[in-house]
């Protein structure tokens, strides 16, 4: 309803969502010795929650906030600018499919319409198994290879319609090949 | 003509990325001849060889370092890796093929602008780059390259990669510069300019990964070989991209005044078209520049004129011969080819969708118009267009972005250059899908919008175009 | 003294402005959303572009550069030149407006704003007559943000006026921009509200209906109102403010610009802290006890029999048996006729400064807006007069302490508190002691059983006089409304009481005043707001 407004005075405990451990509270720290301020840690915080829950909870923005002493809504504002982070809860692997105009002319659209039938999810949107979720997004730069997408980490390189099936039943399909940095990786659970 | 390549001279060569190798090859050599001047004979030898920046703006870079104020104690770097231009990837071959490359003009970079934290901001989307990028300042610290003491000349710099999230717009300058500081990534007034007051209050300067991948060469090979490359102000070797459907899309290397025809056919280049086709239309310096019409248009016999219907490949991408076609400028010398089979329509679209979704929001011109556009473009897609909305977009792209100084960064100008050009090179062919349309489909769809609309006055009229000032103002049209 | 030339008029101006403010201050109407002379320059809304005159780049001679510059952000240096009369600049704001009506609802019918609006004057001025938009408008919810505001977000034009006031002047940044391009939006994370000191400046900053006070909602009509001006009685600082007002009332109070005080900004307390005024309970008649019970008597009546018991009660020790009471809430012209009554019959009087209301510690906000704790309005201008009056004076503990003895035979006590103040027993205990007792005040309070005389006291909105402010300053506030039915005024009462006839105006008796108290012959008046700034 149009006249009814949203209200934004109180939220239940429940929809903040889970918040961070405090390896990652210490990882984010970490930061700090890398940048005069502690207001510039806030996207390299943001990368590793959202790698520690898979995606950045309300929660997860207050503890932030409250680690970099920034209000709140400081923390919503920039996580709402960028495309990259989700506030939502989101399969295991993400498919970030190019939409640009280079991927589009080499058949770009009929991938996009392949992946939505395939696993039949919308944009920004996750299957009920909460294995996939699926977002566009603008030119990832890779266009001499269009159309190409990422999974989680990978570059998958000029995707055919007829790679799909391929590509979405194998299970190290995100796995990337070059070794890894882990400078913004949530730490990963012992044991 | 065999071009011997320099930037990418590591590309394809086996573990290219292992300091080993790069420093088997000569690497860091250049940074080891600088490291012995002065900062300030670095910033004059950068400024006599007329280093324009490849980032799209074309802005000399030693002339850049040369606002700095002299008295100044902390000065930040920021590398712009926020490679967002589409259809641009260049960085990104240079970084995943020859990430040292990038780091020894970082060291080069940072000596002559008195740099103590360098900062490389990389895209969000650059995952697999990151990781390279990474290992490769990890191996760099542990060789004494980057740290206290650099080969033992007493400087000091730490160099940090800064990852992004997904925005075009942080790839303005002030905008990368706001979010490296950790806020949204809202481009700054200037002044003050970032030279004075930048990153956290101070000096900073911000520099394209390209820009300074070239600074190692002009060390090494010095000034006369990097003059003798490209043309009249105009040096240096350029990476050219070349993408859509041609027979060998990528990344290649040539002095900067290659033509559009030859980084299509060349063999050295694209390679020609798939399936013979023929060129559309090519946007040869990104999205952002403007569109030149292609061979399906008959050929060029005369002067060089924007309102004639024919081929304009002839056109050689350096910084100014881009302008006489009407082009905003060489950009990142990033070319997507539309061939004649595509429908120009969807080209529209996918352009006005970019900008509408990738406006930061600040400036009312570009984000009611981009979002304008696009929703037009949608409706001109969906055949329910109208002739006026071919002038509607005429003018508005004008009101949005003709004028410098409508807008606090270049956003709305790269908005309103690529829709106002497809629009008015391609008339004809706007025209006749609007022809084929079914008589009252716009009023139909006016109605099913707002019921009422199609009883106001709509305003008819060409666009017009500013005549004000007394300089010259580059007409298109 | 910096002269710049606007529009080929030679303009002096003051040093360190932007253009936009030198030319808003000469009187000219220039178009602008985002800029706010107390908050940061965004130079976002694009509206007050102009054109310059610089060095051209061959041959050196100034001549009007072929580009637009946002007037908010350049600086009036001295020699500069610029136009706003030009056809670039005019296109440019129809252009603009016309963006800005883009995705607007037409909402004029039901908004707030509408009278007050500057999407609607710009638009007449500047704009185009009709839309060429024909898609479909970006449509945004309405948000209730906080306690005491609302956001329709689809009239917002993200002039990021109010991002700015709560980041920078109230501190606590609560409302941000949240999405990007044409999604942007203003909101707030979801359980931290709008909910500061300051917040109900947010709505006057609002260039249009978007943010909207949840106490003027749908209340009135802006030409329907009239504004005067006053000097708000909740803090000792003396905010000043308009009253907005119509024969209904009071329907809301708005911020006076005040360069020595609170510049353009008032708090919360000021801003609604006015409804007491209205309560039902308001003494309106003024009453004499007669066998142990309060019966109304006449105004006519009234000063003789309070002529009578004091001069009775004078009688003997020069009126050391007498006291008197005055209320901070008073105005100064006020208390400086009841002190003239007093003085006339009881040479040695007890005058005493009343009830001092203090709320918690002082609040000073980033950029130096102050709340202070002292919940009165006048208590510096009471000390003044005090200090003038010959003979005993003393604050209020004194005053309880002598009348808790039975000091005083006859004591005239001034109230006037919003809120109730007979709170402490010893105030009660005291007052029981005094033989005859005049009470003024607003409403009932536990002192009406011992009161001889109860006279009702009229609201700051219905008197007229000056307030001196805890820094010394004398303000002038003008009667809003009619005083209720059947009162008359304090002012009007006090003056024919001390013996003067004809009406009570607050200049008159200032000029009788500044004789003894050189101070209020002159009172301070703030700056005028050019008249097209907003």
């Amino acid at each position: 309803m149009s006249w009814q407004a949203i209200d934004r005075k109180t939220v239940a405990d429940e929809d903040l969502g889970p918040g961070l451990s405090d390896a990652v509270s210490e990882k984010i720290r970490s930061f700090f010795s890398r940048y005069p301020t502690k207001r510039a840690v806030l996207l390299p915080a943001l990368h590793v929650a959202q790698d520690a829950i898979g995606y950045v909870s309300l929660r997860a923005m207050r503890e932030i906030a409250d680690l970099l002493e920034l209000p709140a809504s400081a923390v919503m504002d920039v996580v709402s600018f960028y495309t990259h982070f989700w506030t939502q809860p989101r399969g295991r692997k993400t498919i970030v499919l190019c939409r640009s105009l280079t991927c589009e002319l080499m058949g770009g659209k009929e991938v996009k319409e392949a992946i939505q039938q395939r696993l039949s999810i919308g944009e920004h949107e996750t299957t009920p198994d909460g294995e996939w979720s699926f977002m566009t997004e603008e030119c990832l730069g890779a266009c001499e290879h269009a159309p190409c997408m990422l999974i989680n980490e990978k570059l998958h390189k000029a995707v055919r319609v007829e790679d799909l099936d391929r590509i979405l039943a194998d299970p190290n399909n995100d796995k990337v090949d070059m070794a890894r940095s882990d400078l913004f990786d949530a730490p990963k659970k012992n044991g | 003509m065999p071009y011997e390549r320099v930037l990418m001279k590591n590309v394809g060569v086996s573990n290219s990325t292992s300091l080993d190798v790069y420093r088997a090859g000569g690497g860091y050599d250049g940074a080891a001849q600088a490291l012995k001047a002065t900062p300030q004979e670095i910033v004059e030898l950068v400024k006599k060889a007329n280093l324009r920046g490849r980032g799209g703006a074309g802005f000399p870079a030693g002339v850049k370092w040369g606002f700095l104020p002299p008295d100044r104690e902390i000065t930040y770097l920021c590398v712009n890796a926020d490679e967002s231009e589409p259809p641009t990837f260049c960085n990104r071959v240079l970084i995943e093929n020859d990430p040292h490359m990038l780091l020894e003009g970082i060291l080069i970079a940072g000596f002559a602008t008195r740099t103590t934290i360098a900062y490389i901001y990389i895209r969000g989307e650059f995952v697999e780059q990151f990781h390279i990028l990474q290992k490769a300042i990890d191996e760099a610290y542990a060789a004494g390259y980057f740290g206290k003491n650099i080969l033992g000349t007493g400087y000091d710099l730490d160099c940090y990669i800064h990852r992004g999230a997904g925005a075009y717009v942080c790839g303005e300058e002030t905008g990368l510069i706001e979010s490296l500081e950790g806020k949204r990534g809202w481009p700054r007034i200037k002044p003050p300019f970032p030279a004075v007051e930048g990153a956290f209050h101070k000096p900073t300067v911000v520099n394209n990964v390209e820009t300074l991948a070239c600074l190692p060469h002009i060390m090494t090979r010095g000034l006369d070989w990097w003059l003798s490359v490209g043309v009249e102000n105009s040096y240096g070797p350029k990476m050219y991209c070349i993408s859509g459907p041609v027979n060998r899309p990528g990344c290649y290397e040539g002095p900067l005044g290659v033509t559009c025809r030859e980084l299509i056919y060349g063999e050295d280049f694209g390679g020609g078209m798939r399936g013979g086709e023929k060129v559309k239309a090519i946007l040869p310096g990104g999205l952002s520049m403007g569109a030149l019409r292609g061979d399906v248009f008959p050929k060029n016999t005369g002067d060089v004129d924007p309102t004639q219907d024919v081929d304009e490949l002839d056109c050689r991408l350096d910084f100014d011969d881009v302008r006489r076609y009407g082009l905003m400028g060489l950009g990142t010398a990033a070319a997507v080819v539309v061939p004649e089979s595509a429908d120009i329509r969807d080209v529209l679209v996918n352009v006005a969708r970019f900008y509408a979704l990738e406006s930061c929001g600040q400036c009312t011109q570009c984000r009611e118009g981009t979002s304008w556009m696009y929703k037009i473009a949608q409706r001109i897609q969906s055949g329910a267009g109208r002739i006026l909305d071919l002038d509607l977009i005429e003018e508005v792209t004008h009101n949005m972005g003709m004028m410098p100084g409508l807008s606090i960064c270049g956003l709305p100008d790269g908005a309103a250059w690529p829709l106002r050009m497809l629009v008015q090179k391609f008339r004809k062919e706007f025209e006749q899908r609007i022809a084929e349309q079914s008589p009252d489909a716009t009023a139909q769809r006016a109605r099913d919008v707002n019921p009422a609309v199609y009883e106001l006055p709509l305003v008819e009229g060409r666009a017009t175009s500013y005549g004000g000032g007394t300089f010259h103002v580059p007409q298109t049209r | 003294m910096p002269k710049i030339i606007i529009d080929g008029q030679e303009i002096e101006c003051r040093p360190g402005i932007p253009v936009l403010q030198a030319a808003l201050e000469a009187g000219m109407d220039i178009p602008h959303y985002c800029y706010h002379p107390g908050l940061s320059v965004v130079a976002s809304c694009r509206l007050c572009l102009m054109e310059m005159k610089m060095p051209h780049p061959r041959t050196g001679e100034m001549d009007w550069a072929p580009k637009l510059f946002p007037a908010c952000q350049t600086p009036a240096k001295d020699g500069l030149e610029v136009r706003f009369d030009s056809d670039a600049v005019r296109q440019n704001q129809r252009h603009v407006m016309e963006f800005y009506l883009l995705n607007h609802p037409l909402d004029c019918p039901v908004c707030d704003k509408a009278g007050e609006c500057y999407l609607q004057d710009y638009s007449e001025q500047f704009g185009s007559a009709s839309s060429r938009m024909i898609e479909d408008k970006q449509k945004n919810p309405k948000k209730d943000i906080g306690p005491r505001t609302l956001l329709y977000q689809d009239r917002c034009v993200l002039c990021t006026r109010c991002v700015r006031f709560v980041d920078e002047i109230a501190g606590t940044g609560e409302l941000r921009v949240v999405n990007r391009g044409n999604l942007a939006e203003i909101d707030v994370f979801p359980g931290v509200p709008l909910d500061n000191e300051l917040q109900g400046n947010v709505v006057d900053v609002c260039p249009v209906g978007a943010l909207l006070s949840k106490d003027f909602l749908f209340k009135q009509r802006v030409w329907l109102l009239r504004s005067t001006k006053s000097v708000s009685p909740t803090d000792s600082r003396g905010q000043t403010i308009f009253i907005d007002h119509n024969e209904e009332g009071v329907h809301r109070i708005r911020p006076r610009y005040n360069e020595k005080v609170n510049e353009w900004w008032i708090s919360d307390e000021a801003r609604f802290g006015w409804k007491y005024i209205q309560r039902p309970d308001r003494l309106s008649t003024p009453c004499v006890r007669i066998e142990n019970e309060l019966r109304p008597e006449r105004w006519e009546a009234i000063p003789d029999i309070l002529r009578a018991s004091f001069a009775e009660a004078a009688k003997g020790n020069d009126g050391a048996a007498v006291g008197v009471v005055l209320s901070p809430m008073m105005a100064c012209e006020e208390a400086w006729l009841l002190t003239r009554f007093i003085r006339q019959l009881a040479p040695e009087a007890t005058i005493a400064l009343g009830y001092v209301p203090v709320v918690g510690e002082d609040r000073t906000f980033p950029k130096g807006f102050v709340i202070k704790a002292e919940k009165c309005p006048n208590r510096r201008g009471i000390e003044t007069i005090l200090e003038h009056a010959a003979g005993n004076t003393t604050d209020f503990a004194g005053f309880l302490a002598r009348a808790i003895e039975g000091a005083f035979k006859a004591a005239y006590v001034v109230g006037g508190y919003p809120d109730e103040w007979v709170t402490d027993r010893r105030i009660t205990d005291a007052l029981a002691k005094t033989g005859f007792l005049v009470l003024q005040d607003l409403f009932p309070s536990a002192l009406d059983g011992m009161a001889a005389v109860q006279m009702p006291a009229a609201s700051w909105t219905e008197r007229e006089g000056t307030f001196m402010n805890c820094d010394g300053l004398i303000q002038p506030f003008e009667r809003a409304l009619l005083p209720l039915e059947g009162l008359k005024p304090d002012g009007q009462f006090l003056f024919e009481l001390a013996g003067y006839e004809g009406l009570y105006r607050a200049g008159r008796v200032r000029e009788m005043m500044a004789g003894e108290l050189p101070p209020f012959a002159d009172v301070f008046t703030p700056m005028e707001t050019p008249k097209h700034a907003h």
